[in-house]
């Protein structure tokens, strides 16, 4: 096989999208485990080093556990690094997930969205990344194959920017765009090396290194903790502008954008809304059209950035529509609902009391239809006239 | 007058730095792992990434009591994550050209139970590091509960001694026999009566972590845990080496070797007399830890013999 490393276009998978982004960024060391559906991003990678395209460290490790902590080694002690992983693996990692953010790792890590809950659910959700939001890491959800690659390159110029240093997790639907092939616009790695160069010229971040006397990990107790803690906060309400900065000078760099934190769909002057994630929202925008030429005030709101949770962006997106609702493809507990409404929810008070409602749909990879999209529009719609309305309808 | 110069016993010929500990550490009196720290440290040079979690040597080598600790560079990380750390930072600094010992340093529970899966993982790819377990035969840092390190008989705060329960019921796992086991250039076994075998196997660790993987066991008595007078941690030190108990060997490309012969092995009774945690036992559960430690010598035996003149 040979790799071409100029600008190209090239009709690959999502899985592809996301090893060719982090081959282009020149990672130092890429350790990763395969796991369905993520595993063609592992070989794709190892194909990459065996053919001398990609110059990095490559460690075939024995699990995912010991994937993330030598990122996390790696990184902290001066690297650039990758790993990918999805669902039980995403959780078999769960303490270094902690730890890699809690010591600042700028680790970029894809988790190929994979339901958790029993082994043998090799199907798409998002239940995994939900479950990981505080860990620490900021978290991101792609849309398409092209803005897998996009966002890829994206989190390297975020998690290793001076005023972030956080490690970030892309995340996309498994199945969905894992194993879709669509036409994605490869940047020749010259363009890719130049939209990262800026990092080079801030200051270097504190690295490990022999013959110093440095430690790493050393959170202490008591009140050096807490400091960190706080730090760790704001640095993660920093990246809520720097997600829109970045993605709007890739659009310089590359000629596309995808609205940073949340991408707004016919939403300004719209009535009532959807706020959906990931791979769903082609199949809605399809639906919002229809609507609209059928006369019905309809907008939808992407939500692109889970981690930090994007409140001001969301909140303007949302503020004044007479009903919104959200869809979810995982579940929480507690508050019977799903999490992402549940967060949504909490913005009660920068856009008013209006009706919200909650749909779970697309769990263990049941497609969500136009006439699922359909359905909620009109659940929506009737909760905007001040028809009664249940808080949480699951689908099908 | 000139000054009489006293003579420095051979051991210190190996020392490349001065103690690189401050004083007032935060270990038990008595402790072994305090000699084992400084010595390491001493030999290893300033040169050494140490990576350690959550154990009795968390407190001095890994920055979690900030008021007296050491000089060099360290990682701490979770017991589950050991050797993978360890293996992040050395292959970054193949790539970057950076010359660096890295060392990981921990405890028995984390090398043979929670963190074996990852320096099994590490030593089969045979990642350029240094593994040193230092062995008190139990999860001390949480009270003194066994471990897999833990021997037949010994009461530890989850195997106690009652009516129903006379200590751990089971052996003790051969830890550096199972990693000579993983094809990699350098096993030993070492412990702080032998300080010149010690010395030696430091060196040599240092030197074959440049091909590959190395693992070091070293026996390091818990005053505390193994309930042993805070002077006494040398003495069941040497009789472990002089009972077979614990015996010095080493396992270089494959050739094993034992380093330090015992002549006459003395029963393994010398060593349990010592220590509190075995007190209890009875005639016929020494009788059984003794036909443990024979099986186990003569398994080395036999590959010393069968390994010595292999190519
Ligand atoms: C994942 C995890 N489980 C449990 C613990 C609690 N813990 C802290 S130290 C320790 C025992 C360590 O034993 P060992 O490695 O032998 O070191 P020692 O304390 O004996 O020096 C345990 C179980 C932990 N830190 N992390
Ligand atoms: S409990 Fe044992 S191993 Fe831990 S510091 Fe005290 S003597 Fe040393
Ligand atoms: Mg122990």
């Amino acid at each position: 096989m040979t790799v071409q490393l100029d600008k190209q276009s090239k009709v690959i998978t999502g899985n592809a999208a996301a090893a060719y982004a982090a081959m282009l960024c020149r990672p130092d060391v890429v350790a990763a485990y395969p796991i369905t559906p993520q595993s063609e991003v592992v070989e794709q990678l190892a194909r990459f080093h065996a053919n001398g395209v990609l110059d990095c460290e490559y460690v075939p490790v024995e699990g995912e556990n010991s994937a993330q902590n030598v990122v996390c080694g790696a990184s902290m002690a001066g690297g650039r690094t990758f790993t990918a992983t999805s669902s039980y693996g995403l959780v078999y990692m769960y303490d270094a997930l902690f730890n890699t953010a809690g010591y600042r790792a700028p680790v970029v890590m894809v988790n190929v969205n994979r339901e958790p809950p029993g082994i043998h659910a090799v199907c798409s959700g998002q239940q995994d990344m939900i479950s990981t939001r505080d860990t620490g890491w900021v978290q991101l959800i792609a849309e398409s194959c092209q803005e897998i690659l996009d966002t890829v390159i994206q989190g390297f110029r975020l998690a290793e920017d001076h005023d972030i240093q956080l490690p970030v997790m892309i995340n996309y639907d498994g199945y969905y765009l894992s194993y879709l092939a669509e036409s994605v616009e490869i940047p020749a790695i010259e363009d890719v090396d130049k939209y990262l160069e800026v990092l080079k010229s801030q200051p270097q971040r504190p690295r490990l290194i022999p013959g110093q006397s440095i430690g790493c990990g050393s959170h202490g107790m008591g009140m050096g903790y807490v400091e960190l803690r706080r730090r760790h906060m704001d640095a993660m309400e920093r990246v809520k502008a720097k997600v829109d900065d970045i993605d709007a000078s890739f659009a310089e760099s590359f000629g596309r954008s995808y609205g940073g934190q949340v991408e707004t769909y016919r939403a300004e002057d719209a009535d009532i809304v959807l706020v959906t994630s990931g791979s769903v929202t082609g199949t809605a925008r399809t639906v919002v059209d229809a609507r609209r030429e059928a006369g019905l005030k309809v907008g939808l709101v992407k939500l692109r950035l889970f981690r930090p949770f994007p409140v001001q962006q969301l909140s303007e997106a949302l503020k004044g529509k007479k009903a919104i609702g959200v869809l979810d493809r995982s579940i929480g507990f507690g508050w019977n609902c799903g999490p992402i409404f549940m967060e949504t929810k909490a913005l009660a008070s920068q856009i008013g009391i209006v009706p919200m409602l909650s749909f779970i749909d697309g769990l263990a990879n049941m497609d969500i239809t136009k006439e699922h999209i359909d359905t909620m529009i009109d659940a929506i719609y009737d909760a905007s006239q001040g028809k009664d309305y249940q808080e949480t309808t699951w689908l099908p | 007058m000139a000054e009489k110069k006293k003579k420095m016993p051979r051991v210190f010929d190996y020392f490349e730095e001065e103690d690189l500990f401050s004083g007032g550490v935060a270990w038990c009196a008595g402790c072994a792992l305090e000699l084992n720290a400084r010595f390491v440290g001493r030999i290893m040079g300033k040169n050494t990434v140490l990576v350690g979690t959550p154990s009795c040597s968390a407190p001095v080598l890994n920055g979690q009591n900030t008021a007296a600790w050491h000089k060099l560079g360290h990682y701490a990380c979770t017991m589950t994550g050991v050797a993978s750390s360890a293996t992040g930072l050395s292959r970054y600094y193949r790539k970057a050209g950076i010359d660096a010992n890295v060392m990981c340093f921990t405890g028995d529970g984390c090398a043979q139970d929670i963190g074996f899966q990852t320096m099994s993982g590490a030593a089969e790819r045979n990642e350029k590091m240094i593994y040193l377990c230092y062995d008190n035969e139990g999860y001390m840092n949480t009270g003194v509960q066994r471990s897999s390190g833990t021997p037949f008989g010994a009461a530890t705060s989850t195997t106690p001694v009652g009516s129903a329960g006379h200590g751990k019921d089971t052996a003790k796992k051969d830890l550096p026999m199972l990693m000579s086991m993983h094809d990699i250039p350098y096993v030993a076994t070492a412990t702080l009566s032998h300080l010149e075998d010690y010395a030696k196997k430091l060196q040599k660790a240092k030197e074959k972590s440049r091909e590959g993987f190395v693992y070091l066991h070293v026996f390091c008595p818990c005053v505390d845990g193994w309930r042993i007078p805070t002077d006494s941690s040398i003495q069941v030190c040497r009789a472990a080496v002089r009972t077979n108990y614990f015996p010095l060997w080493e396992s270089e490309d494959g050739h094993y070797r034992i380093t330090h012969n015992v002549s006459k092995p003395k029963p393994v009774e010398e060593l349990t007399g010592l220590v509190g945690k075995f007190k209890h036992m009875s005639k016929e559960e020494k009788e059984t830890l003794q036909s443990m430690v024979n099986k186990r010598f003569n398994i080395l035996k036999a590959l010393c013999e069968g390994t010595q003149n292999a190519a």
